[in-house]
Parts: structure tokens; C-alpha cells; sequence
């Protein structure tokens, strides 16, 4: 299908855009930024903050451009050549800051507030307005996740507009008329549904804060790292800030293709999850404390050759599927490995993003050739056979390659009455610590860098978050070593970075890829590329 | 005092004339039985011949609008009646649901049958209790008398109406927040485009939205010709109006006039002139919501379309408001910001924070703390906010503004020099500006 192009200028500039483009899309094509606030591009059209107004020629009136679509012949005039575009986004911004308290030395948005932001581009000088301010409520929660700062807000609804549209649970409302306008939710009706805290990240300004996150930073002093959220098979894009090793804030970051903007409360306030309390720094043989180099030689002898079964976490990195993979064929041969997948309903609010597993790379083992199409059928099975004859070899490689749920007391038996089990985790509170024979102390998904396929085959970059606790290997390189113990070591390299190259000088299929074509928005590996949509910062 | 043909008023003060025996015995239900006789195309070509306009206030030509259904259009077809009435100093439609019910109802009616609505809704603004309750009696009686509901007055035309209260929003007037409002939502204007209702409205479904006064005056204009109705007035301002006459004037009310009447006229002789033998210091021709005039623009101004527009203000919805030479300008400016600073809907930016910019600045001014340049500075938030907004409400909020300080800023300059004399004298007596004295 294609679609018709049509030809217009912003500022002069020609370019060529396609039917039904928007003008805030065209200049942006054309490489000139339109500001707006209420304008998001996967929610309806609201129209109200009025910033996005630019000048098209021969008509009376400026347009707004979130509003507009781009006509042939049409002449765009923005801020750059316009004054009279100029002063409208200079005036609708003295208008949005009349009654705002201003309060940017206390506001968590600080430092990347849209408010800010263009006041310091299209407008930098001081207000008129010299009369009192509306009051409004300033700590008002609307749920469990989210708090309101009615003074902050600028009424662009954008969160309303999710709640209706997105979640169609429709907790938030406008109450009250002209400027005493605030968001509001119905007595006994909080905003509490599984997507919640993204109204947060929708909001443009500081009106709408995390309760779990408030107060907690200033923004400046974290370091905002572009990941994908582990928690399932959705692989939503995320921007997360972090600070003293500390997660201070996950955001959602802009996918079209994967997550829109939108991310689920149980992965946003989810990631401490990954990272236990008590961390395993020292690798155990028989609950000796021994070095890395006698570990993993113990481990590789003990299994080579023997039919053994493998757990495998659902997180780890394709990369180190690819690692763990060769090993086994070359080493082991006589193996089955299986992935911690169970699938759960869904509501119907979860279902809009959510996947139903929680098993946010089980494409990727698939994608090596590790575990097969039947993931869940696989693990189930693998489950009983250590609780029915207590298989001779079992490997746990990951925290989760056996979910919690499935940790029963006969299945520890079972496992300690192996003739050997080691266990790659990271929880010193673990239960498969207390029966492997063999611990090796692994590192959580938020300490290494690689690639993760998504439910939809998509592969996008997971970005390191934290550092890791010393004595930690990650698993790739635990195997590695073990392979190295046998004779040659599969990976030449220690970081994660060298990891990644020469997985993707291995595989056929990913050969042709570089890290950069991963990162960012990702790529899909469906074969119809869908990379080349353009994508709008909201 | 001019003789004006009445075509909405000629019946108003008959008693009963509320109720249908008494509308009918007067010839009333006629023209809907000839309607429906009639080819709809052609219904509606007579209107645009009329060239009857849009009497809530934009004066838009009725007939172009019925035009706008688009073709071939397979969604039911809906007829409002907008008689939401909220601009100040506005009250004819009042007088037309309250003594002449049937009059609207029959204009409806045929309006409905031409533009193919078989379901049609009066939005009454919600203070109105009395005129609801007789629009709604009278409703009551046509669908008792079979002349609302199936097949009406032997026809295969079938036509349902229900009267819809407000809630005491003045944006509820305009036209998209009256169909949110009629949907159950918040009383807010939606984005244009689309334009017309007649194209997507209530429902996403066409909808075609016109003033009471404008749908009572279908009747006759069915009944007499187009051409005769459009050869009263001017040649773009056909036929009568309404004017609600209210303020220093010795005989308030509402009066039909012909277009094109001059406006002292209208005053010294339908208003019986200005109060207690004081001058005339200012006009506000079309509802609060229009520019004011001062009294020597009013001279030679015709009341139409056309005049008002080349004098500097609209002929609006006809609320016509005259003020005496002892008017305090500001405290009127005041009034008129306080009531669009209240009645903002707080949808878009210009409009929910400028509106109260602008009633706040009036407000300081007229208690005597005005600043220089707060007259500049009102010029300037009006500027900014008509023309930004999503409706025309922020034309609504700045052009009386604007109008006040522009027409009369001696009134303000004086009113902020004595609060600067004030300030000076106080200075004094506190000594600030001695050295040492602290």
C-alpha cells in the first residue's frame, strides 16, 4: 500500500509528506520542532493547550497543528518565520504560567518540565500578571500510585484522555469551569487500574507525581538510561533514572511499535524485584566457599557428558542463550533445556499492554534454538520429571528458572536428592540456594547490556542499570569459563559489549545488525520492517 | 414611532395564545400541513431565498446551513433548537416559548420535515423554569392531539421532540458544547473542523442547530414567500428581529423591527429614549458579548447586520443595552469581565486564564488600585486571547473588554491616576522617603 504524498514547505523548506499528516509531524519532517503539551500521537486530538499554533498561509486565522492536516501546496509558517506564531506561543505561555505556583525549586518535574523547557525557548521574559493566583489543591492523591498537584497543572487532559481512551476505565474528570478547572476522580473511585502510574509520565508538567517516587530526586542528579522493562514479554521501552546505584524513576519511553507510551504499574514500580537485599558474592561447592576458576571447573566436569536438565531463567540476555547453547551441544550433549514460562489471564485493562507471562526473553532462547515453541508444556514437564524421578543433573540458570510458585517443598526434595544441581542465581535467600549442590552467584537482567526479543519478535537493547556487587559473574560468563575449563572458550572477550558482537557475527539472522540498529526503538525481526514509521517525541 | 411588520410577535400578547385551541383558531398549523405537501429541497430553497439569518447571534443564513447535510448521507438526521438564550441582556426567546410555544414548535416542525430530522430536542437554558414548563405543556398537547409522533397530520412524516433542560452553562449557546452538553458530557465546545454540525454532530450523526427566533420565523416565510419576507429589511439584512432593549431606557422590552431601522430611532421611539432625561453615553447592540458603542458612533448607525459590523460591534443576538451619561464604564467593564471570566468553560489556555487576567485587572482598577499600563495591558491580553481559542467564546471575553478601554480609556486613565494619588498621599503621611527615618 502506498501512500500518497503531498508536497508543502514549513519555513520555506520543501519537503514531501504523506496524506493525513498533521502539521506538528510535517515541520517536524521538514526538521523544525512545533512545541505542544496536550498533543499525544496515540490519543485522540484535544486541541486545548494552544502551543502548537503556526501560521498557514492564506488562511485568517493561525491553526493549531496537532489539528491540522497538511494539504498540497499548503505553506507552513512556524515560530521561526512567523512573529505572529512567535507571539501567540509567547503569549499561550505567559497564559499557562499566570496561575502556576512556580514552585520548580521543590517540583520533581524540574529539569525535564515541558514548562521549563519552552519558557526558556519561546518566551524568557518576565510576567505580567501581578494580581493573586487561583489556589488550588497541592497533595491531593488519586490513588495509590499517583498525587496531584492541582496548581501545577495545565489542564491539557492528556491523563484524562488515557483513562478514557487507553484504559477505558475512565476514573479522572475535569470538574469545575475556566481557570478553577482541576483534574479530579469521583469520591470512592480511585484511579487504580494496571496501567496507572503512566498518567504520570503522560503529564507534561509536575501536576501528576509517583507516591513512590516523590521528593526522591532531583532529576539532574540521576543518569537517564534508555531499557527495556524485564517484566514480560511486551518488552516496553523505558527511560530509567538512576542514582547512587539507586532506581530513583522508570519512565516510559515512546514506541510506537511496542508500548505507545504506556507502561504497566507492576513493571514501572517493579524493578527493585530484580535486585535481592542479600546478594550471593562468592561462589559455594557444597556450601564451601570457593573462587570462581574451581567453580565453574568443578561444575563443567561434574555435567559433561551427563544427561542433564536445564532451568533456564526467562531474562537472561539472547546472547547468553547463544553462550549457554553452545556449551551444552559441545559439552553436554545429552540435554533438555526448558524456560520458567506460565501464562495467566489477563484483565481487560491488563491485556492492553501487558503480556501473560512473565518471561520478558523467552523469544530469545527460542531464537537461539534452546527452548522450543511449546515453552510452557516444556517447563511443566521438566517440573514433574525432577519431582517423579529426581533427574540425574539439573542446572538452574538465572534467578526465576524456577518461578516462585513452583518451588514446592517435594520439588526441593527432589532436587537435593539429585546427584548433582547447580544453581546460577543472585539471592542469598533463595530457596535453590539452600539445595544445589553447586552456587554460583549470577547477576540480575539490570546489570548487563544486551539484546532481548519481544513477544512480538522485536529485538531491542537492554541497557545495564546498575552496577554489579562484586564476586558476581554474569551467567554468559560463568558457561564461558566452564567451556574454557573443557578446552576453548566460546566468547572472546569479558565485556558485554564484545559478548553481543560476536553473538551477532554468529547469527545468520542478526548478522547484518549492528548494536545501534537495536537500540533505540529496536528492530523488528518479522521480516517487514516496520522501523521506517516516524516517531514523534511526545 | 415606526410601524414594524410583526411576524414573531403579532401574537404574543393574545391571551391562551400558549395554548394550541387558541394558536390554532389563529391560524396556526396551517403551514405545517402545506410543508408537508411540499418537496423538502423546495422548503428549504424558500428560507434561502428568504434570506433569513441565524438569529442567535453569528447570523449565519439559515437556509445555506439545512444545505450542509451531506449527500446521500445514511445517518438519522437531527433537529436542535437552541434556546439556551445565556447572552446577557438577551431575553426574546423567552417571550416566544412563554406566549407563542406553538409558533416555535410548528417552525420546528417544518424545519424538521426539510432537512429529514425526525427527532428533534428544545435545549432550554436551566434558569428558564417557566418558560420550560409552557414549551413543554405545549409539547405535551401536540403529541396529544397526534401532532407530534407517527405519521403527523396524516402524513408519512413521523417526528419525536423532547425538551432538554440545562444546567446554567452560558457556553452551553454554543452550538458543539450544546450537542457535548445534550450527549452528557461536560459542557465544552469541540474542535473545528469540523465546522458544521449539519455535517457531524450529535452522535457524530448530522445536526442541524438554529436559534428559536429564527425557526418561529419559518412559518411565515413558508407561508408568505421568501421574496416577501426578503423584501422587509435591507438587501443582506432581510426581515425582522427581536431586540431585547434593557438599561436606562424608559420603556424596556422586547421589540420586532425591521432591519435596517436606525438606532436612535429605535430608541427615542420603541424605548420611549433615555431614563430621567439623561444623555446617552454608550450601546451595546448584540448582548453583552459585542463591542459597546459610544454615542456619537451611534449616529446614523442602522440596526443590521451590515451597520453595526462598519460602526464596530455586532447586531449579536439583539440584546440591546443602553447606558446613560452617568455610567461608571469601568464598573460596567468589570461586570461584563467577571460574567465571561465565570462562565470560561477552562477547556483551552487563552481563554480559562485570561478571562480572569482581565476581570482581576478591572476589578484592582475599579477599587481604586490600578497601575499604569493596565490599560495597554488589557489591550494586549484581549489581543492574545480572540482569535487563539477553540470557539468564539475568547472573541466573546476580549471584544467588550477591549471595546471599553479603547472607547472610554479617560475613564480608566482617571481611575488609576486618582489610586496613584492615593498612593503618593500615603506615602506622605508614612514619611517613607525621609532619609534616616529608619
Amino acid at each position: 500500500m502506498t501512500v500518497e504524498l503531498l508536497n508543502v514547505t514549513v519555513d520555506g523548506t520543501k519537503v514531501q509528506v504523506p496524506k493525513g499528516t498533521n502539521l506538528i509531524d510535517a515541520a517536524k519532517l521538514a526538521g523544525v520542532e512545533v512545541p505542544f503539551y496536550c498533543y499525544h500521537p496515540h490519543l485522540s486530538v484535544a486541541g486545548n493547550c494552544r502551543m502548537c499554533q503556526v501560521e498557514v498561509k492564506g488562511r485568517p486565522k493561525l491553526e493549531i497543528g496537532c489539528n491540522t492536516t497538511v494539504a498540497e501546496g499548503m505553506e507552513i509558517l512556524t515560530q521561526k518565520s512567523s512573529p505572529k506564531v512567535k507571539d501567540a506561543q509567547a503569549a499561550t505561555l505567559e497564559f499557562i504560567l499566570i496561575n502556576h505556583p512556580l514552585d520548580c525549586t521543590v517540583c520533581d518535574q524540574a529539569g525535564h518540565c515541558k514548562l521549563q523547557d519552552y519558557h526558556y525557548e519561546y518566551n524568557a521574559r518576565p510576567s505580567r500578571f501581578v494580581e493573586d493566583k487561583v489556589n488550588k489543591v497541592k497533595a491531593e492523591p488519586l490513588g495509590p500510585t499517583v498525587m496531584l498537584d492541582g496548581e501545577r497543572c495545565i489542564m491539557c487532559t492528556r491523563c484524562i484522555r488515557f483513562c478514557d481512551e487507553i484504559t477505558k476505565t475512565s476514573e479522572l474528570g475535569m470538574v469545575n469551569r475556566g481557570d478553577h478547572s482541576m483534574i479530579a476522580i469521583r469520591e470512592g473511585r480511585p484511579l487504580d487500574n494496571p496501567l496507572s502510574g503512566t498518567v504520570v509520565d503522560l503529564c507534561p508538567v509536575g501536576a501528576l507525581t509517583h507516591r513512590e517516587w516523590r521528593f526522591n530526586t532531583r532529576i539532574w542528579f540521576s543518569e537517564l538510561k534508555d531499557s527495556i522493562c524485564p517484566g514480560c514479554s511486551t518488552g516496553c521501552n523505558v527511560k530509567v533514572a538512576v542514582r547512587d546505584n539507586k532506581i530513583v524513576q522508570v519512565k516510559a519511553r515512546l514506541n510506537a511499535e511496542v508500548n505507545k507510551e504506556w507502561l504497566c504499574d507492576e513493571g514501572r514500580y517493579g524493578f527493585d524485584r530484580y535486585l535481592p537485599e542479600e546478594r550471593l558474592t562468592a561462589p559455594l561447592l557444597n556450601r564451601k566457599e570457593v573462587g570462581w576458576d574451581e567453580a565453574t571447573k568443578s561444575v563443567a566436569t561434574q555435567i559433561k557428558g551427563q544427561e542433564t536438565l536445564v532451568f533456564l531463567a526467562p531474562n537472561l540476555l539472547t546472547e547468553e542463550y547463544w553462550v549457554i547453547k553452545s556449551f551444552l551441544d559441545r559439552e553436554v550433549k545429552n540435554y533438555k533445556a526448558v524456560i520458567a514460562y506460565r501464562e495467566r489471564k489477563l484483565s481487560e485493562v491488563e491485556a492492553v499492554l501487558i503480556s501473560p507471562d512473565y518471561a520478558a526473553n523467552f523469544r530469545g532462547a527460542q531464537h537461539v534454538g534452546l527452548v522450543s515453541d511449546k515453552p510452557e508444556q516444556d517447563y511443566v514437564d521438566a517440573l514433574a520429571r525432577v519431582k517423579a524421578d529426581g533427574a540425574k543433573v539439573v542446572l538452574f540458570v538465572g534467578e526465576g528458572a524456577v518461578l516462585k510458585q513452583d518451588l514446592s517443598s517435594d520439588f526441593v526434595a527432589a532436587v537435593a536428592k539429585s546427584s548433582f544441581s547447580a544453581a546460577f542465581i543472585t539471592d542469598a535467600t533463595s530457596t535453590l540456594a539452600q539445595c544445589a549442590s553447586a552456587i554460583l552467584p549470577a547477576r540480575s537482567c539490570l546489570e548487563k547490556s544486551g539484546i532481548m526479543i519481544n513477544r512480538a519478535k522485536r529485538a531491542q537493547f537492554s541497557e545495564a542499570l546498575v552496577k554489579f556487587p562484586d564476586g558476581t559473574q554474569p551467567e554468559w560468563r560463568a558457561f564461558n569459563m566452564m567451556a574454557g575449563a573443557l578446552g576453548k572458550k566460546i566468547v572472546d572477550g569479558l565485556t558485554d559489549r564484545e559478548l553481543t558482537l560476536s553473538y551477532l557475527k554468529s547469527d545468520q539472522s542478526m548478522a547484518h545488525l549492528k548494536i545501534s540498529n537495536v537500540r533505540g526503538s529496536g528492530i523488528s525481526l518479522n521480516g517487514s520492517s516496520t522501523s521506517s514509521a516516524h516517531e514523534v517525541r511526545a | 414611532m415606526g410601524t414594524h411588520k410583526q411576524i414573531l410577535l403579532a401574537n404574543v400578547r393574545k391571551p391562551n395564545q400558549n395554548k394550541l385551541e387558541t394558536y390554532e383558531a389563529g391560524g396556526g398549523y396551517k403551514v405545517i400541513r402545506k410543508a408537508l405537501g411540499m418537496d423538502p429541497a423546495a422548503i428549504t430553497a424558500e428560507v434561502k431565498t428568504s434570506g433569513l439569518r441565524g438569529r442567535g447571534g453569528a447570523g449565519f443564513p439559515a437556509g445555506v446551513k439545512w444545505g450542509f447535510i451531506p449527500k446521500g448521507n445514511t445517518k438519522p438526521v437531527y433537529l436542535v433548537n437552541n434556546a439556551d438564550e445565556s447572552e446577557p441582556g438577551t431575553f426574546k426567546d423567552r417571550l416566544l416559548l412563554e406566549n407563542d410555544p406553538h409558533l416555535v414548535i410548528e417552525g420546528m416542525l417544518i424545519t424538521a420535515y426539510a432537512v429529514g430530522a425526525q427527532w428533534s430536542c428544545i435545549y432550554i437554558r436551566g434558569e428558564y423554569s417557566y418558560p420550560f414548563s409552557r414549551i413543554q405543556d405545549a409539547v405535551a398537547e401536540c403529541y396529544k392531539k397526534g401532532y407530534l409522533g407517527k405519521n403527523i397530520f396524516g402524513s408519512n412524516f413521523s417526528h419525536d421532540m423532547v425538551v432538554h433542560r440545562g444546567a446554567g452553562a452560558y457556553i452551553c449557546g454554543e452550538e458543539t458544547a450544546l450537542l457535548n452538553s445534550l450527549e452528557g458530557k461536560k459542557g465544552q465546545p469541540r474542535l473545528k473542523p469540523p465546522f458544521f454540525p449539519a455535517a457531524i454532530g450529535l452522535y457524530n450523526c448530522p445536526t442541524i442547530v438554529n436559534n428559536t427566533e429564527t425557526l418561529a420565523a419559518v412559518p411565515w416565510i413558508l407561508e408568505n414567500g421568501g421574496k416577501a419576507y426578503a423584501s422587509i429589511g435591507t438587501e443582506k439584512s432581510t426581515g425582522t428581529k427581536l431586540i431585547s432593549a434593557s438599561g436606562h431606557i424608559n420603556k424596556p422590552g422586547v421589540y420586532e423591527i425591521e432591519l435596517g431601522y436606525p438606532l436612535l430611532q429605535f430608541i427615542e421611539e420603541e424605548c420611549g429614549g433615555v431614563w430621567k432625561g439623561r444623555k446617552l453615553k454608550g450601546v451595546i447592540p448584540g448582548g453583552s458579548s459585542m463591542p459597546v458603542l459610544r454615542a456619537d458612533e451611534c449616529a446614523n448607525v442602522k440596526i443590521d447586520y451590515e451597520s453595526l459590523v462598519a460602526a464596530g460591534s455586532h447586531l449579536g443576538s439583539g440584546g440591546f443595552m443602553v447606558m446613560d451619561e452617568t455610567t461608571d464604564m469601568v464598573e460596567a467593564a468589570r461586570n461584563v469581565a467577571h460574567f465571561y471570566a465565570h462562565e470560561s468553560c477552562g477547556q483551552c489556555t487563552p481563554c480559562r486564564e485570561g478571562g480572569h487576567w482581565i476581570e482581576k485587572i478591572f476589578q484592582r482598577v475599579s477599587l481604586g488600585k490600578g497601575m499604569p499600563g493596565d490599560v495597554e495591558l488589557v489591550e494586549s491580553i484581549c489581543s492574545q486571547v480572540a482569535g487563539h481559542t477553540i470557539c468564539a467564546f475568547g472573541e466573546a471575553l476580549s471584544w467588550p473588554a477591549q471595546a471599553f478601554v479603547r472607547k472610554f480609556p479617560e475613564e480608566f486613565k482617571a481611575r488609576i491616576e486618582e489610586a496613584l494619588v492615593g498612593i503618593n498621599k500615603k506615602r506622605e503621611s508614612l514619611n517613607f522617603d525621609s532619609a534616616g527615618s529608619h
